[in-house]
């Protein structure tokens, strides 16, 4: 195991999906790399790579009286070891959240690298979940205030369990001059570095279409380029695998009311 | 207080046509309806020394800001011996909109005018907006910028420093969202059960 990270934002769309998918091809060129849909009441990984109609999905694996086996949940495609989460809004009510802690902690004994596709609103225990579990989160923002608060809001809620932040993505970039003065600002509150600007791009859309990630869709593309970039600044931290695994097993966490 | 309540920037009441709703649908309703007149912006929320502030309008689209909190660089109210103004001045133009925006709902009330009542306002370059910061900026709505930039006239502001600049600036503001937000953290792990995993 080398590192356990969230990726998160302060609200959904911003790309938080294209993203992780994107971060995780590229760091697939180094490491065993596993992907996890862990945004349970959003979920959409599925539909970024043809995986919509998965038989078990994370959902499965956190229902109460689930038999089905991690390893049944996950699928090799692109690279990457991939954990999609259907989008059952009666398997979502019925979700166990606290099952998620035994998945990933199953999944990170088996990987370098497990990128936690996390809850954009932060109003619930499973939302708050990845930012718990994780090492560190890479917070995905669009240069605007509100994404820019909400990033500010879910940075410190990872920060009160202990997550420091790896990095700032700043995506669908449109003024390319003013975007550098941003991320220097932006850097002085956020604890990682802004890893790449990742410009408004067709190809991510068209990619999205496809139900491709975008590094297999478009990998020549300028955003494809960017994440890369992003992926190379990414300083990942060795982690004990037992400790890890450990802590993703420890403290049971009382049942959601 | 007088039309607006900003004393630099003289705006006549004018006539209400709707009050009490959030941003994004007074932004969206003065562009649909063409709105020449202004918003008055007023946070809900404590945070940060929520003020109020103004938004103009011409035929829908924003041309003027100005609110009457400053962006931080000055002393925090309550240091003051001027209890009356909001410490740091006033901001103008995107800072305004740096100033009012941020997390949190706003009451915002609209108001119609003639056009020549907004005319020395919106001829000010210190008060003026690009025509689609405060879609993106204060209401989060994208789409909706878009399509009142697509409206706006050519010589429509454009600016050099942004709203998001101004915001960043602030020091002062971004320490209070940090600090609302870390106590609204640790309070929900406590309901949620996970206060044995805080740090
Ligand atoms: N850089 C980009 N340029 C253009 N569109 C993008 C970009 N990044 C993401 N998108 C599009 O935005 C939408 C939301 O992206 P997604 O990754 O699913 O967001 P999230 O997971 O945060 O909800 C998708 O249609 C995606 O293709
Ligand atoms: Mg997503």
């Amino acid at each position: 195991m080398v590192e356990a990270l969230a990726v998160a934002s302060g609200k959904g769309g911003v790309g938080k999906t294209t993203s992780t998918l994107a971060l995780g091809m590229a760091l697939a060129a180094d490491h065993d790399v596993t992907v996890v849909d862990a945004d349970t009441g959003m979920a959409n990984l599925c539909f970024h790579t043809g995986l919509a109609d998965a038989d078990t999905t994370l959902q499965d694996l956190l229902l109460a009286d689930s038999d089905a086996a991690v390893e049944d949940a996950v699928y090799d495609r692109f690279g990457l070891s991939l954990v999609p989460c259907g989008t059952s809004l009666a398997a979502f009510r019925e979700a166990d959240p606290t099952r998620l802690r035994a998945v990933v902690a199953e999944l990170a004994a088996d990987t370098d690298v497990l990128l936690l596709d996390s809850a954009a609103a932060l109003g619930s225990q499973s939302a708050v979940l990845p930012l718990v579990l994780a090492d560190r989160t890479v917070v995905v923002l669009q240069p605007t205030i509100p994404s820019l608060s909400d990033g500010l809001k879910v940075q410190e809620y990872a920060r009160s369990y202990g997550t420091e932040t790896a990095g700032v993505l700043f995506n669908r970039v449109q003024d390319d001059e003013a975007i550098d003065r941003v991320a220097e600002q932006a850097e002085q509150y956020f604890g990682g570095p802004t890893l790449a600007t990742i410009p408004e791009s067709d190809a991510a859309r068209a990619a999205r279409r496809a139900g491709e990630p975008l590094l297999a869709y478009a990998p020549d593309s300028a955003a494809a380029a960017a994440y890369r970039r992003a992926a190379d600044r990414l300083d990942l931290q060795d982690r004990d695998e037992d400790a890890v695994a450990d802590r993703f097993r420890s403290a049971v966490i009382p049942e959601p009311p | 207080m007088n039309g607006p309540g900003a004393t630099d920037l003289e705006i006549p009441r004018g006539r209400l046509i709707r009050s009490r709703v959030g941003v994004a649908s007074a932004l969206d309703a003065a562009f649909s309806r063409e709105l020449t007149g202004y918003a008055r912006i007023e946070p809900d929320s404590l945070l940060a020394d929520g003020e109020p502030g103004v938004v103009t309008f011409a035929e829908g689209v924003p041309r003027a800001a100005y609110c009457e909190r400053g962006t931080g660089d000055g002393e925090r109210r309550g240091d003051s011996h001027e209890p009356e103004r909001p410490i740091g001045g006033d901001s103008r133009g995107v800072d305004a909109l740096a100033a009012l925006a941020g997390p949190g709902p706003c009451s915002v009330e609209l108001y119609e005018l003639p056009a020549d009542a907004l005319a020395e306002v919106h001829d000010a370059p210190e008060f003026s907006v690009p025509p689609g910061a405060p879609a993106e900026e204060l209401a989060d709505d994208p789409a909706l910028a878009e399509r009142t930039r697509d409206r706006a006239p050519a010589d429509a502001h454009d600016g050099e420093a942004s709203a998001l600049e101004s915001f960043l600036e602030d020091e002062e503001r971004i320490a209070a969202i940090q600090e609302e937000a870390r106590a609204e953290a640790e309070q929900r792990a406590a309901e949620w059960g996970l206060d044995d995993q805080l740090e």
